[in-house]
């Protein structure tokens, strides 16, 4: 493969032997074929602290883009690189990691939080310095409102809810109940979930909302089961999405469970076990998605690392495609990548099929989805029968 | 069966399963507390070790399921024996409140190792027990939790047969009563605390890899929510009686599952914790104790020690305000400003922490609560009223002042250890009262935008700014502070700490000068919450949790409780501290706990000492 990009690779940026030979002695050797200062993109997220799986998520997802974008000639040839700031989600750190960022001017775009609280706390200081805030699994519904500089791929709410509520409508669900896990982003989901489904002329009979540490389900599943659903809605990550249904199954419940894609794991079937058997849920791909770029996608992960991905893998995947196709086409510089955000449209992506953002909301609407469930402990592709 | 009864038996059921749950960990507490007065941070951690050990046996070995018990209990009797050969027993002299630090510090040096070894990600743990389930009333409950109900029970009748009936369980008891006189009746002391941490450690495994195959869930961070639990679960039941435990454990599992059926699953912990204090107001000795007279254990004078401090002459003083103030005309690192920034607004946090726990003796843990109060106050009284924030930060000060000092009230009477989980109850309480307040806080959305510092009429966002506006308001409460600390009121503070009987039988009035201190505590944490809320422009329920009233008083203790210049220096150090491991990245957190172990180690009585 490396012979082949090879040509590529445009001569002026053998700028100076000291640089070149930098380079080549800290990249891999496969990576050789290219020179020049690398671009980096600053990454700042939870890598030690209650969501460091988060974290350990994106970074698979993150160096399995590198991997290919390097593989392809990086960036106009300058092999593209990301510095990963461990912020523990916690707001006093990202304050820091972003003044951190924005002084170190080879640090072109930012990359994160995970939480909602991080993130933004960070945001004026993205924004005053003119640097690009990416936070791709940011959906709260002000995070993009911090300026103009503030950006996100998440899949938002107001997109995904009204897809789920069609879902239910389809499978001839009227009584509704919902559990979500009460943050920002739970939050924002069940409010733009109980009102789609109303619009859908069904009804939401209960919506119980939960707290992050919580383990145990039990008596919220009376107050569900007496609310008399037919069918139940989870707002939940995938451990607490496990959990519940475990719960659900074990209280002697047979509804069916619907959940938010945010459910889908391989990680959802090992904790749910027999019990999740029968969830549906609509995901934007899924290892069966024909995509061409879902099939890249799924088996160089599995190349690389054994196994499926899940949403967070391929949300940070496609979020480096994103960045680097933007700054391919318009330039390496801060203020290159904000304006070229706002105008690139058809980047293939895992999540949306292609991307396009609207430039005032720095949003991207429209999100591809499909619709599975969990069969004989599997994701597959899910049929109206 | 009338059909209102229905769902309320369901209710029943599932308070006692849960309860059940934090009964196992509850049990392992009350012994270590019953046995050395010390409330066991590190507890929900060696319950995640052996959650993770079991799996390890279960999955590589395939062991079936009493002999992986057997590996549990082997396994985490001798990280037991570890932990308190290696961590606590050097303390044994320092001021009692260095060996809680002590185990804080375990218990993340712990978390962070599994986490680096066996990854972050939550794994399921393969149920050895059969999924028979029992229909109970509308809901059932499985063989599993018969098996966690009976080890709870057969856990606590072997440890009454223990001490009641064998040498080493007299020597334990004799320990709890009185260490030295036991030692000169030739107990030997080590053996005992060995040997109750063992067994407190291999019974909080075995509930670990219990409560992990219950939920087919285990993870690396599983030991804090579950620790906190059992604490309050031991705390309802009275601190170091482990049948008390048990049941303290049943009555937490089922107001909880009321508070559920009344009001709606995000008030579960706001029930839990408002009941706790309760309890601490009307009986502090737990429901099972006569009478609500204090327990003769914390006297405050040996909780915490006075040391000689390290005085700083005012030159030296001066010298480091000038160069603070005048760092930023030679800096021009905005991360490094940004993080001294932050680090004079948590100085300002270890003050306000340091008057009440220092000076006054009541060590808080709940003290990211009057954050909290003080941000969404300024950031709500900016917002909704439109005030300027120069004005809004020192009336947002006032109010926690005044709501703190009210909110800490019930605690006035309580000692020692009980008032730090008295003020660990109401911190949580700030937190889910935030989360659950919806017209006011926005709940979990949090407050956006919340307009940033200004000074003068102009806005200011640069690091700069925020650094100078954050040393002024430090130099401000630090005098403030000081100059009382200098007049009588600190003398009596003081002396209110180092013997409150004799302080009363001079004639002071205990609730009054608490209530000072809170108050001026509540003022300062207030304002340097106001100041944090425009720092970040965007805050929530998260933002102001347990952890940060935990870094908090790790500050003041790191720096020497009740030295001013102490508090800042902590502060500095841990604010600074993660900062400077950065490069290990995820190994970070673990060199930060294995520097705090040490540091307690080698200067329980903190770096500038008590004043």
């Amino acid at each position: 493969m490396t012979a082949n990009h090879q040509t590529f690779l445009p001569r002026r940026t053998f700028l100076t032997a000291g640089a070149a030979t930098l380079t080549v002695l800290a990249v891999p050797s496969r990576l050789r074929a290219q020179s020049g200062e690398p671009v980096l993109i600053g990454v700042c997220g939870p890598l030690t602290g209650q969501y460091a799986q988060y974290g350990a998520q994106w970074k698979k997802g993150f160096d399995l883009a590198l991997d290919e974008i390097n593989a392809g000639g990086g960036i106009n040839g300058r092999p593209l690189k990301y510095v990963f700031e461990d912020s523990q989600a916690d707001p006093r750190q990202t304050v820091a990691i972003a003044r951190k960022f924005v002084a170190d001017d080879k640090i072109m775009v930012e990359v994160g939080d995970f939480s909602s609280a991080a993130s933004m706390a960070a945001s004026p200081i993205y924004q005053a310095a003119g640097m690009v805030q990416f936070g791709f699994t940011n959906s709260h519904p002000n995070f993009t409102q911090g300026g103009d500089f503030i950006w996100s791929n998440a899949v938002n709410q107001a997109d995904e809810m009204p897809l789920l509520a069609d879902f239910l409508k389809e499978l001839d669900l009227k009584q509704i109940a919902v559990l979500y896990l009460n943050s920002d982003w739970g939050r924002t989901a069940k409010d733009i979930l109980v009102e789609a489904i109303k619009k859908r002329g069904c009804e939401a009979v209960a919506a119980e909302g939960y707290l992050a540490d919580e383990k145990d389900f039990r008596s919220a599943i009376v107050r569900i089961r007496d609310a008399k659903p037919d069918g139940i809605a989870l707002v939940s990550y995938y451990p607490d999405g496990a959990q519940i249904t475990r719960q659900i199954k074990n209280a002697g419940l047979t509804q069916t469970i619907v959940a938010g894609g945010s459910v889908y794991s391989p990680k959802f079937l090992e904790l749910g076990s027999e019990a999740v058997n029968g969830v549906l849920t609509t995901v934007p791909f899924f290892p069966d998605d024909p995509r061409p770029e879902v099939q890249k996608f799924v088996q160089s992960f599995a190349a690389k690392f054994g196994g499926q991905p899940d949403a967070y893998n391929g949300r940070a995947y496609d979020t480096f495609i994103l960045l680097a196709t933007v700054m391919r086409q318009f330039g390496v510089t801060r203020q290159a990548i904000k304006d070229g955000l706002g105008k690139i449209s058809g980047v293939p992506s895992v999540v949306f099929g292609t991307v396009k953002f609207d430039p005032d909301t720095r949003r991207v609407a429209n999100p591809i989805t499909s619709r599975i469930k969990v069969e004989n402990g599997k994701w597959v592709a899910w049929k109206k029968s | 069966m009338p059909s209102w009864i229905g769902p309320w038996f369901d209710y029943t059921i599932n308070g006692i399963v849960v309860g059940n749950i934090y009964a196992l960990l509850a049990v392992g507490l009350a012994l270590i507390y019953g046995v050395s007065h010390l409330i066991n941070f590190a507890h929900g951690s060696i319950y995640m070790v052996g959650a993770y050990i079991g799996w390890l046996s279960i999955t590589r070995l395939g062991t079936p399921l009493p002999l992986t018990l057997l590996v549990i209990v082997i396994g985490c009797g001798l990280l037991g024996v570890l932990v308190e050969r290696v961590a606590l027993r050097p303390l044994r002299d320092a001021p009692r409140i260095a060996p809680l630090l002590s185990t804080i510090g375990v218990g993340l040096v712990l978390d962070q190792a599994v986490q680096l070894v066996f990854t972050p990600d939550p794994r399921g743990v393969p149920s050895q027990v059969s999924d028979w389930r029992l229909a109970i009333g509308g809901g059932t409950i499985g063989a599993l939790d018969i098996l966690i109900g009976a080890i709870g029970l057969a856990s606590a009748l072997l440890l009454y047969l223990f001490l009641r009936f064998t040498k080493l369980g007299w020597a334990v008891r004799a320990t709890a009563l009185d260490r030295d006189a036991a030692q000169q009746c030739g107990v030997d002391v080590n053996l005992v605390n060995s040997t109750v941490f063992a067994i407190a450690a291999a019974l909080g495994g075995v509930s670990g890899l219990l409560v992990g195959m219950y939920y087919n869930n285990i993870d690396p961070n599983m030991g804090y929510h579950a620790g906190l639990k059992g604490i309050v679960a031991q705390m309802i039941g009275g601190m170091g009686n482990v049948p008390g435990a048990i049941a303290g454990s049943l009555i937490l599992g089922l107001i909880e599952s009321y508070g559920i059926a009344a009001l709606g699953t995000s008030y579960r912990n706001l029930f839990a914790f408002v009941v706790m204090i309760l309890i601490l107001i009307l009986k502090p000795n737990g429901i099972f104790a006569r009478g609500r007279s204090l327990p003769p254990e914390p006297l405050t004078g040996t909780f915490i020690a006075p040391s000689a401090p390290v005085r700083l002459p005012w030159p030296v003083v001066s010298a480091a305000i000038a160069v603070a103030a005048a760092l930023p005309l030679v800096v021009h690192n905005g991360y490094l400003l940004q993080t001294l920034g932050i680090s004079w607004l948590y100085g300002v946090l270890a003050i306000s922490l340091t008057l009440v726990a220092g000076t006054a003796g009541q060590i808080s843990l709940g003290h990211a609560g009057l954050l909290a109060i003080g941000a969404y106050g300024s950031a709500l009284l900016a917002m909704r009223s439109g005030l300027p924030v120069p004005v809004s930060v020192p009336l947002a000060g006032l109010i926690t002042a005044g709501l703190g000092t009210l909110l800490l009230y019930p605690s006035f009477r309580l000692r020692g250890h009980y008032v730090t989980i008295a003020t660990l109850g109401v911190g949580e309480i700030v937190t889910l009262v935030i989360l659950n307040w919806d017209s006011l806080t926005q709940g979990p959305i949090g407050l956006s935008a919340i307009p940033p510092l200004s000074a003068f009429g102009a806005k200011a966002i640069s690091g700069v700014w925020i650094y100078e506006i954050a040393l002024v308001v430090l130099l401000l409460v630090a005098g403030l502070q000081h100059r009382l600390l200098t007049s009588h009121l600190g003398r009596t503070m003081r002396a209110m700490r180092d013997d409150d009987v004799a302080a009363r039988s001079y004639g002071v009035v205990l609730d009054r000068y608490k209530a000072l201190a809170f108050g001026m505590a509540g003022l300062s944490a207030g304002v340097a919450g106001g100041v944090l809320a425009h720092v970040y422009s965007y805050i929530n329920h998260e933002t102001f949790t347990s952890q940060v009233s935990l870094l908090a008083l790790t500050m003041v203790i790191l720096g020497g409780l009740g030295n001013i210049a102490g508090a800042v220096l902590g502060s500095v150090l841990l604010v600074g501290l993660p900062e400077v491991f950065r490069f290990a990245a995820e190994y970070r957190m673990l060199i930060y706990g294995l520097a705090l172990l040490l540091l307690i180690r080698f200067r329980p009585q903190g770096l500038l000492g008590t004043q």
